[in-house]
């Protein structure tokens, strides 16, 4: 009864959801999230993440059906609760609604829900659960006339996307599911009676959670573009599949479009990029909080509203996050210096928050502080590595920093003449991406005179090769990297990362062979790279070679996984 | 904004303990003791019973045993609250399952369902739902059978509903409704039966339920 009660709200952070493609009439849609691009204000009109004890409701950038993310929904066993995606739309009590959505589960053989209902909630009852879709011992089973029924078998890492015609005076639904890969449905049913074949059930919210009852499910499993309407062209919506509408790239090509001339923050896509994890979570929650944290995130408080009674660790936290607000609109108001002061305020209370320190940098870009971003760009590199929002950035800053033409002079130039071993190698390590801290504390005591020189070498070159491609000469930007890539070797310098930038040119310039070779190449020194192995997996999709897309992507699940 | 979780089910008696206990603090430290399990089940503690784990459960079930009426109808209520599977409390409290004592009994009959899923709980509740000679007691059990049966897999429903089915056939009016009643609480439906109807309409329904119990465990 304990996971009927006690329901704590701890989770509602979530973004945004624009609108379907398609031709549908966005008057007729009453639900829309496919969990991408803008922000998203949770709410009694919108939806509601409930992350109950341990399990997370989260946004996940790895596995998606489309864009750039879905929403991951993981449930523990024995934890007392489970998690749930519960959202609203205004109550319906006749005609047809048009049900759309897609999921994956990593775990067919642990159990998850997925429903729609009325304001009797998720009862089997008349205003209660209307459609109804869980698994059982690994099979897909749609609760209908008030008994599970086995649909299919599922698979682990195969979206599926559900189409649902609910007839609501006529308590009966047609029911059509596809697996990706594969033209025709793998369910295709008509005239199922509803969840407890009641004619006329008021339907109002849907929701997707774990197990229900016995707490025994460690599912984890992803939603993705999420509809419902009153046009019946969201079931016509096309397929996708087998796969994604966008790849690593578009996030490329939309950054591009949006970003400005001047460097503007860089968007938050995650609670980890507020230093906020399962533990500050939970302190969050203790403390009454979790609801001020999310409006500040969503720009509806501000550091005034941060009470001052907390203990002083979920004090910092929320008051970084105001800062990081105040800060983000700064930067977008042209306001470098302003920026940069409460970026590195936040920074300064919590320092294991990754967003603040980046804004940080794009601030003193803005600021034409060079040297400055340099040291501070080489302190957090490590962390941005695999991101798929630092090229974005490091195209923007080297748009602002203008004397790219100096990448080139470093290939034209001799090779330098370090005598010691030790010297050579950090060199190597720096030039290899290994860009950490430590090294850069060796680095100036190595190299007290010039240090900064080497730093400027590495991230001018990357810079360079970002803004080649930032303005479409592929080529150059193709050419520029085996240049790199080759003097690398010739030094003896690990060169995979310039392999996988040449597998992006070639991926840009259509040439997806050449992309494939040269991000193995790039991955025999980063097997474990998610950066690397999603662009293998996209270059997969691009070629229809669905088994090996699904192998990588399985692979990315691992290193989620093992985090 | 009023906020449902999937399963629900009002019960005054364990909304009380909750929010009793909720107020509370835990004390995780505490020895899994007689004296200590037997002081926070009289205070109401389910929280910190909670916070000691399962371990607690054989200890209820010896002081269960050990304890006059009075008390065991408080740690009936507290493994109704806890709601966790245990075949100790299952043995003590299936003993009184028959009680004459009203408040105990009420309780025992409500835990059973939440501390076991053996198929001789669901036949002693429908056997108390069917044949008890207090009309209190026949209805309280299909209060339980309704609501309680928490652990019930897919497959061990057929027996809860069999029984209930069955029931629908009952000579006693009040049978037949709180069976309908039980049965339409765990599938949402009634399919039309009504426990007043004439008999020829009724078995007309019965029918129309068995047809659907086969359909049931045909999908199992």
């Amino acid at each position: 009864m304990a996971r009927r009660i006690q329901i704590q709200l701890i989770a509602l952070f979530c973004f945004l959801a624009t609108a379907a493609s398609g031709q549908t009439n966005s008057s007729n849609i009453l639900v829309s999230y496919s969990f991408d691009d803008a922000q998203l204000a949770t709410g009694p009109d919108t939806f509601a993440v409930f992350a109950r004890s341990r399990g997370t409701v989260r946004l996940n950038g790895a596995n998606r059906l489309s864009g750039y993310r879905s929403v991951e929904i993981r449930d523990m066993a024995g934890d007392g609760d489970f998690p749930e995606l519960q959202g609203y739309f205004a109550p319906r009590s006749k005609g047809k609604l048009f049900l759309h959505f897609g999921f994956m589960t990593a775990t067919p053989y642990e159990e998850f829900n997925i429903a729609l209902a009325g304001p009797q909630w998720f009862n089997l009852r008349k205003d209660g659960i209307g459609f109804w879709l869980k698994t059982r011992e690994g099979h897909l089973c749609q609760v209908s006339d008030s008994m599970p029924k086995k649909l299919f078998l599922v698979e682990p890492f195969v979206w599926y996307v559900v189409n649902g015609i609910y007839d609501i005076d006529q308590g009966s639904y047609d029911l059509v599911i596809h697996k990706e890969g594969i033209q025709k449905p793998v369910v295709s049913l008509a005239r199922q009676a509803n969840a407890s074949n009641q004619p006329g059930s008021v339907v109002d919210k849907f929701s997707f959670i774990g197990d229900t009852n016995e707490d025994k499910s460690n599912v984890t499993y992803y939603v993705d573009d999420v509809m419902v309407g009153i046009d019946e062209s969201i079931v016509h919506l096309p397929f996708v599949a087998p796969g994604r509408k966008k790849l690593f790239i578009d996030y490329w090509n939309e950054a591009q479009r949006t970003r400005r001339s001047q460097p503007g923050p860089i968007e938050a896509v995650g609670l980890a990029d507020f230093g906020i994890r399962q533990k500050q979570m939970e302190a969050l929650k203790a403390a009454g909080l979790w609801e001020l944290l999310l409006r500040l995130i969503n720009g509806q408080a501000g550091l005034s509203d941060v009470p001052q009674d907390p203990s002083s660790d979920i004090q910092r936290l929320l008051q970084a996050v105001g800062l990081w607000g105040e800060g983000a609109k700064a930067l977008r108001d042209q306001k470098a210096a302003d920026a940069l002061k409460r970026f590195d305020e936040a920074a300064a209370r919590v320092p294991s928050a990754k967003i603040y320190a980046m804004n940080a940098v794009l601030s003193l870009a803005a600021l034409q502080q060079w040297d400055a971003v340099d040291q501070r760009l080489s302190a957090i590199y490590a962390d941005w590595q695999d991101d798929l929002r630092l090229p974005p950035a490091m195209a923007t800053i080297g748009l602002a920093r203008q004397r790219l033409d100096e990448a080139e002079q470093w290939l034209r130039g001799p090779a330098e003449q370090i005598p010691d071993e030790i010297g050579q190698d950090l060199l190597r390590r720096l030039r290899s991406g290994a860009m950490t801290p430590e090294l850069l504390q060796q680095l100036k005591l190595r190299f007290p005179d010039n240090w900064d020189d080497y730093l400027k070498d590495v991230f001018v070159a990357e810079q360079y090769f970002l803004v080649l491609l930032w303005k479409h000469q592929i080529v150059d930007a193709e050419r520029f990297a085996q240049r790199m890539a080759d003097r690398y070797e010739a030094l003896g310098i690990p060169n995979s990362r310039w392999y996988e930038r040449m597998g992006d040119a070639a991926f840009l310039l259509g040439n997806f062979t050449m992309a494939l070779e040269r991000y193995e190449k790039g991955l025999k020194e980063h097997e474990q790279s998610p950066g690397i192995l999603v662009k293998l997996s996209d270059v997969y999709f691009r070629m229809g070679d669905l088994e090996n897309e699904r192998l990588y992507r399985e692979k990315i699940y691992g290193t989620i996984g093992s985090e | 904004m009023r906020i449902q979780p999937w399963v629900f089910r009002s019960c005054s008696a364990l909304l009380a303990l909750l929010i009793w206990s909720l107020v509370l603090k835990p004390d995780a430290s505490a020895a899994v003791d007689l004296n200590t399990v037997q002081t926070m089940v009289a205070a109401g503690k389910v929280a910190e019973l909670k916070a000691l784990g399962r371990d607690v459960l054989p200890v209820m079930a010896r002081l269960y045993e050990a304890s006059d009426p009075v008390q065991r109808t408080r740690i009936a209520q507290t493994f109704y609250a806890l709601g966790w599977k245990s075949a100790e409390a299952k043995r003590a409290l299936i003993k009184d399952v028959h009680t004459p004592n009203q408040q105990l009994r009420l309780e025992v009959q409500w835990a059973l369902g939440r501390v076991s899923s053996d198929a001789d709980v669901v036949e002693v509740l429908l056997n108390n739902m069917q044949h008890d000679g207090n009309p209190l007691f026949r209805d309280k059990a299909a209060c339980a059978l309704a609501s309680d049966q928490i652990h019930l897999t897919e497959r061990q429903k057929v027996r809860l509903y069999a029984g209930l089915i069955q029931a629908l056939g009952d000579p006693k009016p009040d049978v037949r409704r709180i069976a309908m009643l039980a049965l339409q609480i765990q599938t949402g439906q009634t399919k039309g039966f009504n426990p007043d109807a004439p008999i020829p309409e009724r078995d007309a329904k019965i029918r129309e339920w068995k047809q659907w119990l086969e359909e049931y465990k045909s999908n199992l």
